[in-house]
C-alpha cells in the first residue's frame, strides 16, 4: 500500500519499462532494416520474407510438436508424481522433495550440453552402452529426443502445480476410493487426479506456453541435423541473411509473442478458476497418506529412474567432460585427466568477471529485483481498482517475450535512451533485463508472501494512526520477511540459471555465465564451456544448500 | 441530533461492485452508549461498522463523529482511517505477531509523536488496567485466546477514541468464556464511560452488553430499540423470528378485532394473538410465540389446544418439551418431566404476534 | 601439414625479433618521428576499445605486449562473434560512437562496413608492408594469414585414407559413403559467416569441384556445424571422423592439446582467410587506434601472432611455420589467399546470398 503519488511512478516506471522494450521490438518488425538506420522505413516486408521461408514454417511446425509434446508427456508424468510424493507413503518422500526440483534450476543450455557428452553418438554413456549391449537405440539429435527431454526436464513444474492442489484436497475422498476397490493407481487415475484438473489445465497451458520459448535445448541438440524451432530460428536469423536482420528476428518474435500472450491471457483466466477450485475443496483438507503397498517400490524406482535421466545423466557428463582434455570412442579417460580447463577459466579475465557477474546479478541483483518487485506488490496489494488490473497485466506481458528478443530489445533501449547509454555497459542492464523478463514470477512470489498478511493486521495498523506507506513500513515489510528472503533464493537460483537474455547484452563489465556460456558454445570452446557450465551448477547448487538451510519452501 | 450525540450516521449506501450492501443506514451513537448491530451474515453489520471505521468505501450518506465530518458523499469529505481517530477491536484481535505485547500497545503513540518516557506510563497504564501488565515483553503468539482479546483492547482505548468499534468481540473466545468475557467486557466499557459500537450476530449478546440495539437486514435497519423493546416489542416477523427462540406457525387470518386478529393454522389450531400485519381476512399470515410463553395448561379455554406430548428434555436447568400439532413441532419450556400423552397447551393471547 | 613437426622455433625468432628492432632503429627518420608523435598523442588518450572476434586468451598476448610498450593506453578488449560484432557495432555507431578498432575474420562484413563508410584510412611504414591483396584502401587492412582445411580424427582415420587435396577428400566420401555416413560435417552456411564465404569461395577456385563435392557431402549426410569449435570437439570424440573448410589455425591450438586431431591442407588449394582490422571512422582515441593498428602489422606483432596466438602470420617478412611465408614453402601456389576487396560483397546481395543457399540446401541437406 503506498500513497498515490509514489504509487502512480512505480507503476509509471513499470510500465515503461515493459512497453518500451515491446514496443521496440513491435516497431522494428514493421521496418525494412534496422530501426536505428536512415535507410529503415515502414513496410511489411519482414514478414513477407520470414512468411516465404519455408524455414519459418518448418521450425513453426517444430515449435507446434515440442510444446504439444513436452504438454503430452509432461502432464502426465507431473501429475502422477505429484500424486504419488503428496498423497502417498512413497518411502524417502522427504529426501525426494528437494532433487526432484533441480530441473527447475538447472539452465537448458546446461543441460542441453550434458547430453550432448553424455548421450551423443560418442558419449560417455552411449560408449558405454554400446560396449554393454552393442548399440545405441537412441540418437539424441533427433527431434523426438529434444520433445522427450524437453518434456522430462519440465515435469517439475506440471508436479509444483498439482502437488499444492492436491495438497489442499481432504483424503477422505481417496479413503472412499480405495474402500470401493480401487488401486493406488486407479484411486490416482480416477479420483485424485481429475479432481485437480483445473490446476492441470493450468500448467497444461503453462507447459505449452514454455515449449514456444525454449531456446537452450534445441540450440544445442537441433544444430546437427539441423532441427529448428522458433527461438533458434531467430537466433539463426542473425546470420542468414550475411548482415544482421533486426527486422526479421523482430518479425519472428512477433509471431511468437502472437501466440504466447494470449497464451499468458488464457492462464490468467484459468489460474483464478483452479484457485476457486482449489479453495473451494480445501476446506476439510485433512491428510493421511494412501498406502501403496508393494506399489511403493515401483513408484520409487519410477522417481529414481526420471532423476537419473534428467539430472544425473547430463550432470555428471559435465562434470566428466570439464576434467579430460579429449572424449569419444576408443579414448582411455583415465590418460586425459586435466584441471586445464579450470586452469583456463580462472585465468580469464573475462570467464572471472562473469563469475563475479553471476554471483553479484544472482545476489545483489536478486536483492534488488525482490525490492522492486515488493515495491510493485505494494502499489496493488489490496486495492482492486483499475491501476491494480493495469498493473496485473503489465506484470504477465514479459512472459509472452522470449528472452533473447527481450535481452536485445533492453540493449537498443540502453543503447539509444541517452541517460541510460553509460549504464549499458554496465551489469545494470543485464540486471534490468533479467529483472523484466522474470517479472512474472517474481511477482507471483512476492504476491503470495503479500497474501499471507491478514489484511486485518493491516487495517488494525490504519485504524490507530498509520499512514497506508507507514503500514507498509511498519507492519505489512516486516511481517513477509521470511517470504522475501525465500524469493530472494529463488531469484537468486534463477538468475544465475538464466542464459538467453544476456546473449545480446554481453559486453566487457558485463559477462554473465550463461550468456558467456551460448557465445562459447558458438565458437566451439567446448572445455570452457563445461569448466564453465559445472561452476554455474555449482552456483545454484549453493542457493539450493542455502534455501533449504533457511527452511526455503521451493514452490508455494 | 442532539450534542450529546457522538457519532451519527446519515443514510449511509455502499456497494461491492452492483451489489448493493447497505441501502441507506442511519443511526446514531450517544456519549456513553453502547450501540450493538445486530443481525444475519450478509446483512451489513460488519460493512457499516468498518465503514465507520473507514475501511470501507460508501459512495452515499454521511458519517460524522463529535461534530466533525468524517466522511461526506455530498461534500466530497472522506478521511483516510488513519484521521479518524477511532478505536477498533477485530474479531480476530490482529495483533502484530512481530511486535510484543508492549509494542502493539505503544505503536498508536509513536505514531502520534507521544514522548517516549509518557508512552511507557500510558501503555503501562492500559495494560495494568486490563490486567496484562505482566505480559509486557511477551509476543501475542504467547497469550492466550482472552490474553489477546486484552491487548486488543488496550491497544484500541490508548489513545482515547471518541468512540470504539467492536467486531465481533466475543466470537473468537470459547462458549464457557464467552459469557464471563461479556459480563468483564460490558462492565469495563461502562466503568470507563466508553461510548462503544459493537457488532454480532448472538442476540443474547446484544441484549446483554447493549444500550440500544439496531437489527439490519439486507443492507437497511430493520428496528431499532433498546433490548427490552426489541425482544418484547418486534414490529416485523423478521425481528420476532430473530430474537429469541420460537414457535412458528403458518395459516390464514380467520377475524380481525382492532388490535387483536384470530388465525387459523394449517395445523388445526386457531389463536388470537396481536395483529402486526394489515393482511385481511382469509389472506396468509404467520403466528409468532416465544417458546418461553407457551405452557402447559390443566384443562380447555382459550387459545388452549390439546396436543400430542412427544418427549421431555433435560436443559439443566429446566425441561423443554416437544409437542406435535398436526405437522408442526412445538416447544415449550417447565420445571419437571412430563411423560409422553396428551396435554393440553396455552398460547397466551398477549404473547401471539401475528404477521 | 607435419603436425609432429616442431611448430616452434623460438631461439630463432627471438633472434628475428632483435633483428628487427634494430631495423626499426635504422629506419627512415621521418617515419619514426611520425611513430613518436602519434605514440604521444596515443598516450594522451589514454584508452582503446577493440571489438574482435580472435579468443581472449590469443588476443591477450598481442594486447600484453602492447601494454608494455605503452602503459598508459588501457586496452577493453570484447570477444564477440562475427554477427555480434557487427550487429554492435552498427548499432552502437548509430546512437554514437563504437570501438576504435575492429577486428573480425567475417572478411565480408568487415568490408561492407568499410564500404559503407565507417572506417578511417591509415596509412604507414607498416602497412606499407602488406601484399596488395590484404589492404583495401587503405582503410581494411589483413592481419593474419589462416589456412583453411581438412581437420580428421587421426584414432579413427587410418593414415592411407587421409585425404590430400579436394579430390582426395571427394574420392574418400564417394568410395566409403556408408563409413562416413553422418560422419562428416562442415559449417553450415546458414549460420556461420566465415563458413559462408568458404563455400562461395570454393566455388569460385573450381565450379566444377565444388559441385563434386556439394555431391559428396550430401551422400554422407554431412552435418553441418556454427563455428570450428564445435565441429573440433566432434571430430575428436569420434562422433565425426572428418572436417571440411575448418580453421587450421584453430586446429593447431587443439591440436597441441589432444593427439586425436590431425591437420591436412589440401596440396591443390588452400584457401587462407585474413583477419580484416579497420579503424572506426566515429574512433574516440583515434591515435591510440593508428599505434594499435601498427603495432599489430609491425614486426613484432606479427610475430607474437605466429608465435603465441596461434595464428598465422601475414607479413611477408616474418618467417616460421606458422606465417605466410612458412606456407608458401610447403604449398606453393596452391594458396588461395581470399582478396580483401569489394569482391566479397557479391553475396551480401540478399537475392544471391538466398539463391545460393537454396542451390546448398537442395544438393548438400537434400531439401
Amino acid at each position: 500500500m503506498l500513497q498515490t503519488l509514489p504509487r502512480r511512478a512505480v507503476v509509471a516506471l513499470l510500465a515503461l519499462s515493459v512497453f518500451f522494450p515491446l514496443g521496440l521490438v513491435i516497431y522494428q518488425s514493421v521496418l525494412s532494416g534496422p530501426f536505428f538506420m536512415p535507410a529503415a522505413k515502414l513496410s511489411l516486408e519482414s514478414f513477407a520474407f520470414i512468411f516465404d521461408d519455408p524455414d519459418f514454417w518448418s521450425a513453426a511446425k517444430n515449435t507446434f510438436a515440442v510444446a504439444i509434446g513436452m504438454s503430452v508427456i509432461a502432464i502426465p508424468l507431473g501429475a502422477i508424481l505429484a500424486f504419488i510424493m503428496v498423497r502417498t507413503d512413497l518411502p524417502g518422500r522427504k529426501w525426494l522433495e528437494t532433487p526432484i526440483l533441480i530441473p527447475i534450476f538447472v539452465s537448458p543450455v546446461v543441460l542441453g550440453f550434458g547430453y550432448v557428452v553424455s548421450l551423443g553418438p560418442v558419449g560417455f554413456f552411449s560408449v558405454w552402452f554400446q560396449e554393454l549391449f552393442g548399440g545405441v537405440p537412441w540418437n539424441i539429435y533427433s527431434l523426438a529426443s529434444i520433445i522427450v527431454i524437453a518434456g522430462l526436464t519440465h515435469v517439475p513444474h506440471v508436479y509444483l502445480y498439482s502437488s499444492s492442489a492436491l495438497r489442499n484436497l481432504g483424503s477422505d475422498v481417496e479413503e472412499a476410493a480405495r474402500l470401493s476397490g480401487a488401486s493406488p493407481f486407479r484411486v490416482a487415475r480416477d479420483v485424485s487426479i481429475p479432481m485437480v484438473s483445473p490446476a492441470l489445465l493450468y500448467v497444461g497451458v503453462l507447459v505449452f506456453f514454455l515449449g514456444f520459448e525454449i531456446f537452450g535445448l534445441p540450440l544445442i541438440l537441433g544444430d546437427p541435423e539441423g532441427h529448428l524451432v522458433l527461438t533458434t530460428y531467430l537466433y539463426k536469423l542473425t546470420n542468414k541473411l550475411g548482415t544482421p536482420s533486426y527486422h526479421l528476428m523482430a518479425a519472428v518474435a512477433t509471431c511468437i509473442i502472437a501466440v504466447t500472450f494470449p497464451l499468458v491471457l488464457l492462464q490468467r483466466a484459468l489460474l483464478k478458476n483452479a484457485q476457486r477450485f482449489v479453495s473451494m475443496k480445501g476446506k476439510s483438507a485433512r491428510q493421511r497418506p494412501l498406502m501403496l503397498g508393494p506399489w511403493k517400490w515401483l513408484a520409487f524406482g519410477l522417481i529414481l529412474a526420471w532423476l537419473f535421466i534428467t539430472v544425473v545423466v547430463p550432470v555428471s557428463g559435465i562434470a566428466l567432460r570439464s576434467v579430460v582434455s579429449s572424449w569419444g570412442q576408443g579414448v582411455n579417460l583415465l590418460e586425459v585427466l586435466t584441471l586445464d580447463h579450470f586452469h583456463a577459466v580462472f585465468e580469464e579475465n573475462t570467464m572471472i568477471r562473469s563469475i563475479i557477474n553471476s554471483v553479484l546479478i544472482g545476489t545483489l541483483g536478486g536483492a534488488l529485483a525482490v525490492g522492486g518487485y515488493l515495491a510493485i506488490g505494494l502499489t496493488t496489494h489490496r486495492k482492486n481498482d483499475g491501476l491494480s488490473r493495469f498493473v496485473d497485466y503489465i506484470v504477465l506481458t514479459p512472459r509472452a517475450i522470449p528472452g533473447l528478443m527481450a535481452g536485445l530489445a533492453v540493449f537498443w533501449v540502453f543503447l539509444f535512451v541517452p541517460f541510460l547509454a553509460p549504464l549499458r555497459s554496465t551489469l545494470f542492464s543485464v540486471w534490468f533485463a533479467y529483472a523484466v523478463v522474470w517479472l512474472a514470477y517474481g511477482m507471483r512470489l512476492i504476491q503470495s508472501a503479500l497474501m499471507q498478511v491478514g489484511p486485518e493486521l493491516e487495517e488494525a495498523g490504519r485504524l490507530v494512526g498509520a499512514s497506508n506507506a507507514r503500514v507498509s513500513r511498519d507492519i505489512t515489510v516486516p511481517l513477509v520477511r521470511n517470504g522475501l528472503l525465500g524469493a530472494w533464493l529463488l531469484i537468486f537460483m534463477i538468475f544465475e540459471r538464466e542464459y538467453s537474455t544476456g546473449v545480446y547484452l554481453l559486453s566487457p563489465g558485463t559477462e554473465v555465465i550463461g550468456a558467456q556460456i551460448v557465445s562459447l558454445w558458438a565458437s566451439g570452446a567446448v572445455d570452457v564451456v563445461a569448466a564453465l557450465s559445472l561452476i554455474n551448477m555449482a552456483l545454484v547448487g549453493i542457493g539450493l544448500a542455502v534455501a533449504l538451510r533457511f527452511g526455503v519452501k521451493l514452490h508455494d | 441530533m442532539t450534542d450529546k450525540t457522538i457519532l451519527s450516521v446519515d443514510n449511509l449506501a455502499l456497494s461491492y461492485g452492483s451489489n448493493p450492501i447497505l441501502k441507506g443506514v442511519s443511526m446514531q451513537l450517544k456519549r456513553g452508549e453502547v450501540v450493538s448491530l445486530l443481525g444475519p451474515s450478509g446483512s451489513g453489520k460488519t460493512t457499516l461498522l468498518r465503514a465507520v471505521a473507514g475501511l470501507e468505501q460508501p459512495h452515499h450518506g454521511s458519517v460524522t463523529i463529535a461534530g466533525r465530518a468524517i466522511y461526506d458523499a455530498a461534500a466530497n469529505i472522506d478521511i483516510p482511517a488513519e484521521k479518524r481517530d477511532l478505536g477498533l477491536v477485530f474479531q480476530s484481535y490482529a495483533l502484530w505477531p512481530h511486535k510484543t505485547v508492549f509494542d502493539n500497545v505503544a505503536y498508536p503513540l509513536k505514531l502520534r509523536k507521544v514522548a517516549q518516557n509518557e508512552i511507557v506510563q500510558r501503555v503501562h497504564a492500559a495494560l495494568k488496567n486490563l490486567g496484562l501488565d505482566h505480559l509486557a515483553e511477551r509476543y501475542p503468539h504467547q497469550l492466550s485466546g482472552g490474553q489477546q482479546q486484552r491487548v486488543s483492547i488496550a491497544r484500541a482505548l490508548v489513545y482515547n477514541p471518541p468512540v470504539i468499534l467492536l467486531d465481533e468481540p466475543l466470537s473468537n473466545l470459547d462458549a464457557k468464556m464467552r459469557e464471563e468475557a461479556r459480563a468483564w467486557l460490558r462492565n469495563l466499557i461502562v466503568e470507563m464511560q466508553l461510548s462503544a459500537l459493537v457488532v454480532t450476530h448472538d442476540q443474547s449478546e446484544a441484549m446483554a452488553m447493549s444500550d440500544r440495539i439496531l437489527l439490519l437486514n439486507g443492507g437497511v435497519i430493520e428496528q431499532q430499540g433498546t433490548p427490552t423493546d426489541m425482544y418484547g416489542q418486534p414490529q416485523t416477523y423478521f425481528v420476532a423470528d430473530f430474537m429469541g427462540s420460537n414457535n412458528i406457525m403458518t395459516g390464514r387470518i380467520g377475524d380481525i378485532k382492532g388490535g387483536e386478529a384470530r388465525i387459523d393454522l394449517d395445523n388445526g389450531i386457531s389463536v388470537w394473538g396481536l395483529r402486526r400485519t394489515n393482511a385481511a381476512i382469509g389472506h396468509e399470515a404467520k403466528a409468532v410465540i416465544r417458546v418461553e410463553q407457551a405452557r402447559l395448561a390443566d384443562a380447555g379455554g382459550h387459545n388452549r389446544t390439546e396436543v400430542d406430548l412427544v418427549t421431555s428434555m433435560f436443559l439443566g436447568d429446566r425441561y423443554e418439551y416437544v409437542f406435535h400439532a398436526g405437522k408442526d413441532l412445538l416447544r415449550s419450556w417447565g420445571t419437571r418431566h412430563e411423560a409422553p400423552g396428551k396435554r393440553w397447551l396455552e398460547l397466551p393471547g398477549d404473547a401471539v404476534w401475528i404477521f | 601439414m607435419n603436425t609432429t613437426r616442431r611448430r616452434f622455433q623460438r631461439g630463432l625468432l627471438a633472434g628475428l625479433t632483435i633483428a628487427a628492432l634494430n631495423a626499426t632503429v635504422g629506419m627512415a627518420p621521418a617515419l619514426a618521428q611520425s611513430t613518436a608523435d602519434l605514440a604521444a598523442a596515443a598516450q594522451k588518450e589514454g584508452k582503446l576499445v577493440i571489438y574482435g572476434v580472435t579468443d581472449n586468451e590469443q588476443a591477450n598476448h598481442l594486447i600484453r605486449e602492447f601494454r608494455s610498450m605503452y602503459p598508459a593506453i588501457n586496452v577493453e578488449y570484447s570477444n564477440m562473434s562475427t554477427t555480434e560484432l557487427y550487429n554492435r557495432f552498427i548499432s552502437e555507431s548509430a546512437a554514437g560512437s563504437s570501438a576504435d578498432i575492429t577486428w573480425s575474420s567475417s572478411m565480408d562484413l568487415q568490408i561492407k562496413l568499410v564500404n559503407d563508410g565507417y572506417a578511417q584510412p591509415h596509412k604507414s611504414a607498416e602497412t606499407a608492408k602488406l601484399p596488395d591483396w590484404a589492404n583495401w584502401k587503405n582503410e581494411a587492412f589483413g592481419t593474419t594469414y589462416e589456412p583453411i582445411g581438412i581437420v580428421y580424427n587421426k584414432r579413427l582415420i587410418p593414415a592411407a585414407d587421409v585425404p590430400h587435396s579436394h579430390a582426395d577428400f571427394i574420392k574418400l566420401l564417394n568410395t566409403q559413403t556408408e563409413k562416413y555416413k553422418g560422419k562428416v560435417n562442415t559449417y553450415d552456411p546458414e549460420k556461420s559467416g566465415v563458413g559462408f564465404m568458404l563455400v562461395t569461395q570454393d566455388k569460385q577456385v573450381n565450379a566444377a569441384s565444388f559441385a563434386e563435392l556439394q555431391k559428396a557431402l550430401g551422400a554422407v549426410q554431412v552435418k553441418v556445424q556454427a563455428s570450428t569449435g564445435t565441429m573440433m570437439e566432434r571430430i575428436a570424440s569420434g562422433e565425426n571422423l572428418i572436417g571440411y573448410n575448418l580453421n587450421t589455425a584453430y586446429a593447431l591450438t587443439r591440436a597441441k592439446k589432444d593427439p586425436s586431431i590431425g591437420i591436412v591442407l589440401p596440396k591443390d588449394y588452400t584457401l587462407v582467410l585474413s583477419r580484416v582490422m579497420f579503424i572506426a571512422r566515429k574512433a574516440k582515441n583515434p591515435n591510440a587506434a593508428k599505434l594499435w593498428l601498427d603495432f599489430v602489422l609491425s614486426k613484432k606483432g606479427q610475430e607474437i601472432i605466429a608465435s603465441k596466438a596461434d595464428l598465422y602470420a601475414i607479413r611477408p617478412d616474418v618467417e616460421g611455420d606458422t606465417t605466410a611465408s612458412g606456407l608458401k614453402k610447403e604449398l606453393g601456389d596452391a594458396l588461395r589467399p581470399v582478396a580483401i576487396n569489394t569482391g566479397l560483397l557479391t553475396y551480401l546481395d540478399q537475392a544471391k546470398r538466398l539463391e545460393f543457399l537454396k542451390q546448398w540446401n537442395s544438393t548438400v541437406k537434400g531439401k
